[in-house]
């Protein structure tokens, strides 16, 4: 059984209206359980789209998606994923821990057992000692952590990721790149990660799905071989270096068919 | 906390300094303007400085240690003390009335467009009645009202009109507050498939209290003032509106008087909105620094 199972689905905004966008055209994709999967291309190019399609924050216009072998409503309900977005977006009146714990209450789980699960959760992304702080106490990478932490609490199957590491600086990006890959590797999880990046995409995934706009679609699937421990060397690989010209290829020549495209996608 | 309770001595003294530049205005002023006003261009224009009409603000505050009528042995404090505690009472009430029906509205109205839609636009017009024209009905509909042993008490009509006043800053201010929680937190909360309750719970009233408190601030004094005016077109016993319209009858023999009445009122305004904002501080303590008003 798949993580992720996408057919044939598009997506229209606007649908009938004069000002229809067509987001997402005619997409399928299958995400293995385990598998670190990167969706990547320029601005209009509905990866997120894709994503919020898959966390049923959006129904397709028409297509299929389903989430552990369920349909994507019923995978939302029984909380079958955890998301984190670009804004960290933690609580500001809510210390760490209960920030992490939210989704937990939301299950109804009792006080004892969230403790413990928050606690976990903290030393799985190296902040034990955090939890009593408030969120805006905390450096942005911090934050972001704790973000990562609060969609992995339930413990999930899969992780759905937009741009989470976008707002933070280079240092901190790369610390976190490994971090998402530890706690990944550590937890089993199942991730389907948005990035505009190339480098970031290769590093992290076992495939890098590229996207082209107007409308969204696949354009190429590159399978990063790169295997399944990776460090710091790794970016110093041919392996790693192959597996980023390829993307960049892949975006170039839909760059080449959208002259004027080019640079939007820093 | 430090930096909250240096706020707090700025603020303070800067009231002060405000309200001893009113006196510096009012005792210079009555010390060089004419005794019996002054005309300009024809038009009486400049205010008499005599004794009746402007007495001394001192004489105002000796008032208030003198007995309430010749040969009474209760002071004029004890009585504004008595009616601003009554009137306390009533704004309380008022305010409790009107913050529950204002977030009761605000919720209904962030739950259902239509209603906003309906129901918004009535809000703002029934703020353009004159209270003074709805007191006397509000009276008599109370009147009429009798529930089982329930009997409207008479007091109940100043606390209904303070709240008629009250309810509408809360509203607007918390269906503000309701609709300004960050889309990527209303996503959050999707994915989560949270009920709309668990949502406004979790979410959206922690997201509103910025606006609610200072929404419930302007509530607060809102209150006050319609019970004043309450107690003063019905002619309720026992409140510092009351004793304002007592007093001001006695102003040509007793001038100084009727300013200890007001003063008692702008003291229990002041006490109500002091509340509110100590609740503010409890409530924000936790907050980033930077979005306390």
């Amino acid at each position: 059984m798949s993580a992720v199972n996408i057919r044939n689905v598009s997506k229209a905004f606007n649908e009938g209206k004069s000002n229809q966008v067509d987001a997402l055209r005619d997409v399928s994709l299958d995400v293995k359980q385990g598998e670190f999967v990167s969706l990547i291309g320029p601005s209009g190019c509905g990866k997120s789209t894709l994503l919020r399609l898959i966390a049923n924050l959006l129904e397709p216009t028409s297509g299929e998606v389903s989430v552990n072998g369920k349909s994507a409503v019923q995978a939302r309900l029984d909380q079958d994923y955890g998301m984190a977005f670009q804004q960290a977006g933690l609580f500001d009146w809510r210390t760490v821990r209960k920030n992490i714990e939210l989704p937990l209450e939301l299950k109804g789980w009792e006080k004892a057992d969230r403790r413990a699960r928050a606690d976990e959760m903290l030393q799985l992304v190296k902040l034990p000692e955090f939890g009593d702080h408030y969120p805006w106490q905390l450096s942005g990478g911090m934050q972001q952590r704790i973000a990562i932490a609060r969609a992995l609490a339930a413990h999930p199957p899969l992780l759905l990721m937009d741009e989470p590491v976008g707002a933070l600086d280079e240092m901190t990006r790369e610390y976190m790149q490994g971090e998402l890959l530890r706690i990944c590797a550590a937890t089993g999880t199942t991730v389907v990660f948005v990035t505009h990046s190339i480098p970031e995409a290769v590093y992290l995934s076992n495939r890098v799905v590229v996207m082209s706009p107007r409308p969204g679609r696949i354009t190429k699937v590159v399978d990063v071989a790169l295997g399944g421990e990776r460090s710091e060397d790794t970016r110093n690989r041919t392996a790693f270096f192959e597996a980023i010209t390829a993307v960049r290829e892949g975006l170039r020549g839909m760059h080449a068919a959208h002259v004027g495209l080019g640079n939007d996608d820093r | 906390m430090t930096l909250i309770v240096r706020r707090a001595a700025y603020r303070t003294a800067m009231f002060v300094l405000a309200l001893g530049l009113v006196v510096l205005i009012w005792e210079t002023y009555k010390a060089v303007g004419p005794a019996d006003g002054g005309k300009l261009l024809g038009v009486r224009i400049l205010p008499r400085t005599s004794e009746y009409a402007m007495p001394h603000v001192w004489d105002m505050f000796q008032r208030f240690s003198r007995p309430e009528v010749r040969g009474s042995d209760r002071t004029v404090f004890s009585s504004v003390l008595a009616g601003a505690w009554y009137s306390f009472r009533l704004s309380v009430a008022g305010f409790v009335l009107g913050g529950a029906v204002g977030v009761g509205l605000a919720v209904l109205m962030a739950r259902f467009k239509l209603v906003q839609r309906g129901v918004l636009p009535y809000l703002v017009v029934s703020q353009t009645v004159p209270l003074i024209a709805l007191a006397p009905l509000v009276v008599s509909w109370g009147g009429k009202l009798e529930v089982g042993p329930f009997v409207w008490p008479r007091w109940l009509s100043a606390s209904v009109l303070g709240a008629f006043l009250a309810f509408f800053p809360i509203a607007v201010g918390t269906l503000r507050g309701l609709a300004a929680a960050p889309a990527a937190s209303v996503e959050l909360m999707q994915s989560y498939a949270a009920s709309w309750g668990k949502t406004l719970v979790k979410l959206k009233f922690p997201t509103a209290v910025p606006y609610m408190v200072p929404a419930f601030r302007l509530g607060a004094s809102a209150s006050v003032i319609g019970v004043v005016v309450a107690e003063i077109s019905t002619g309720l016993k026992g409140g510092i509106g009351r004793l304002i319209i007592e007093y001001a009858r006695e102003a040509t023999g007793d001038p100084a008087k009727v300013y200890t009445a007001i003063f008692g009122a702008a003291a229990l305004g002041l006490t109500m909105a002091g509340v509110v904002v100590a609740v503010d501080v409890f409530v924000m303590r936790n907050r980033p620094k930077e979005s306390i008003s």
